[in-house]
């Protein structure tokens, strides 16, 4: 390499006409992908200016179009509306509680599962934990529909026609007549937050026992040495260690609390919707089963912009704790 | 080590006595998770009033399955059911990896507003009924493409993919560059044949979520005869018709063998596949 020139060892970027030609396969390839991403992300987001319109099932058959006559009528009108407070409210309580249980317990089953003993039992143990996860959420509301069933006898003489948990509870002498779980405004909550539970305390541990793993052995015998036993490991060096999974996780999370939608869908009904009506299933009521296109599309975007600004907010915090963001 | 950690000499009693409390714990928490399910398989076999407290059936009878399967009301969905799995996996993976591969090229102008493009609609979108609006428009209301399309073109899903084809080799690419192989070649003759655990994985996430698809039918499709089998099942719920067609059946053993059936193709391939529903955590770290 004797005769190289140094200059020449300098990449030069190609001209643009070259390199277009170099990967005119790539954009090919890629117009499909971003027709798709156009007509299906893109064009629906010209649809927010429904919002600021009377949009409903008459101007559509009728070809007039929205009336943007409205301007911000329909968002001075959500915040008069009872029912939106009501799903807004709903909204936050359901998920601000979801989570810190899901934060509390998922952190200790951790923990628990990384004191078991044998490698097949962690296994054993993760691969039963993890299945109701993929159960779909039809599915998991159709066992617990089931199994919460009050029957339709609701004297409750007779343990045989009642749901599981009810034919438990009264057997065990907790209640005298059996309690319609769902159907209670008092019990859906409690219900709800359970059912979650059920279904994705064992995949939240996933991330904490990759954290838990990643923990220095060092540190532990160090503490040993110190006199320190299980209980002052666990407190002065495996909870501190978690911590910045802990909150990257619980901010995650939050940026996403407004987006509760499918376990509600599938488990609320006419008789909790006080308590259980959440901004996304309320949009969905007006929307498509009423056909108010332009206050539902209003809704719609007072969530997503507040969304939006919580997703930025938790990349921010992201990028502070750990060095890299959400998106 | 067995016996020094079980040991209740003095000093090791509190650490035997957490060890064993630990283990009933999850014997629990494993016995939460699992009766459920064994409820709603022994309720399934059962086609009389009787349920309450049973979890063992006294009698084995399959005549709700045998109506799954015969009933055309209930067979269709079914066979909707299996065909949207099978076409939501085929295109969600062919966008996914061919967009990844587009990612990869960072030399490619216009690449970046590729991945702005991408990951913009992974914080904000337009919402329920704009979405709405637009399926109408383009007439795709009650097509099972308005289900099968936003499956497909899961972002999440295409940057995972991207994260493991950055793992691929680079000097790979080069060399079959330099023999004369086009970017379609290395596609087909590189990049997917080392990337089988990535597409059995993404495949996956793509099949579950087909197959577990419910709220697209509820927006998109009215057509009694396009819904899948998940909509089904929650319409057996609501409305109590299915029972009084036919045969006389109980609507609690029909409500539970449809459960079972809507879950029996995940469990059988669940304990195998473990660990490819697990990359998605490990390699992206995208959180569900």
């Amino acid at each position: 390499m004797a005769g190289v020139n140094h200059e020449t060892l300098v990449v030069k970027k190609p001209p643009l006409g070259n390199l277009l030609y170099k990967y005119r396969y790539f954009y090919l390839m890629a117009i499909p992908v971003v027709v798709l991403l156009l007509i299906f992300f893109y064009w629906p987001m010209l649809g927010i200016r429904f919002a600021f319109s009377t949009y409903k099932l008459k101007h559509i058959t009728s070809g007039a179009g929205p009336d943007y006559s409205t301007g911000f009528g329909n968002f001075v009108a959500l915040f008069k509306d009872k029912f939106f407070i009501d799903s807004f409210r709903n909204t936050v309580v359901l998920s601000f509680w979801n989570l810190v249980f899901s934060t509390v317990f998922t952190v200790i089953v951790a923990l628990l599962i990384n004191e078991l003993q044998h490698e097949w039992a962690k296994k054993f143990v993760q691969t039963v934990l993890y299945l109701p996860h993929f159960l779909s959420w039809v599915v998991v509301a159709s066992i617990f529909t089931l199994l919460l069933s009050a029957g339709a006898d609701q004297t409750g003489t007779d343990l045989t026609t009642v749901g599981f948990v009810n034919a438990i509870f009264m057997k065990l002498g907790f209640i005298d007549h059996p309690i319609a779980f769902l159907t209670t405004k008092e019990t859906w909550r409690p219900a709800w937050y359970i059912i979650q539970r059920w279904k994705e305390t064992g995949w939240g541990t996933i991330i904490y026992l990759a954290a838990l793993s990643g923990i220095s052995p060092d540190l532990y015998e160090a503490a040993e040495i110190d006199g320190a036993g299980r209980m002052k490991q666990t407190w002065y060096i495996t909870l501190p260690s978690l911590m910045d999974t802990i909150l990257i996780v619980f901010i995650l999370n939050l940026a996403k609390i407004l987006n509760v939608f499918e376990s509600v869908f599938v488990l609320y009904n006419e008789l909790v919707y006080s308590v259980s009506d959440v901004i996304q299933t309320y949009t969905y009521r007006k929307g498509i089963q009423g056909n108010d296109y332009g206050y539902s599309t209003a809704i719609g975007l007072f969530k997503s912009v507040i969304s939006l600004f919580l997703v930025t907010g938790a990349d921010y915090v992201a990028k502070r704790i750990r060095g890299y963001g959400i998106v | 080590m067995l016996s020094t950690q079980f040991s209740f000499r003095k000093g090791y009693r509190a650490r035997a006595v957490f060890v064993i409390l630990n283990a009933i714990f999850f014997i629990f928490m494993m016995v939460c998770m699992i009766v459920p399910i064994i409820k709603i398989l022994s309720d399934s076999l059962m086609n009389h009033t009787v349920y309450g407290l049973k979890l063992i059936p006294d009698e084995i009878n399959f005549i709700a399955y045998g109506r799954i399967f015969s009933q055309e009301s209930l067979r269709r969905p079914l066979v909707i059911s299996v065909y949207t799995t099978l076409m939501t996996t085929f295109i969600g993976l062919l966008i996914s990896t061919i967009g990844a591969y587009i990612l990869i090229q960072r030399e490619m102008p216009g690449v970046k507003l590729f991945g702005y493009m991408l990951m913009f609609t992974m914080i904000f979108n337009g919402g329920l009924i704009p979405t709405f609006l637009v399926m109408k428009t383009i007439g795709l209301l009650d097509s099972l493409w308005a289900v099968i399309i936003p499956i497909s073109l899961n972002v999440s899903n295409l940057v995972l993919m991207r994260s493991f084809f950055e793992g691929l080799p680079k000097s790979l690419f080069e060399a079959a560059e330099i023999d004369g192989c086009t970017p379609i070649g290395i596609f087909f003759k590189i990049v997917l044949p080392l990337s089988k655990a990535a597409l059995a994985s993404i495949g996956l996430f793509f099949a579950v979520a087909a197959w577990s698809e419910y709220f697209h039918y509820v927006m998109y499709i009215s057509d009694t005869s396009k819904y899948n089998f998940q909509y089904k099942l929650r319409d057996l719920f609501a409305d109590k018709q299915e029972q009084s067609e036919g045969i006389n059946i109980n609507v609690k053993t029909l409500q539970s063998a449809a459960i079972i059936v809507s879950i029996v193709p995940f469990m059988f391939i669940y304990p195998f596949c473990q660990k490819y529903f697990m990359t998605g955590i490990t390699m992206g770290a995208v959180k569900e």
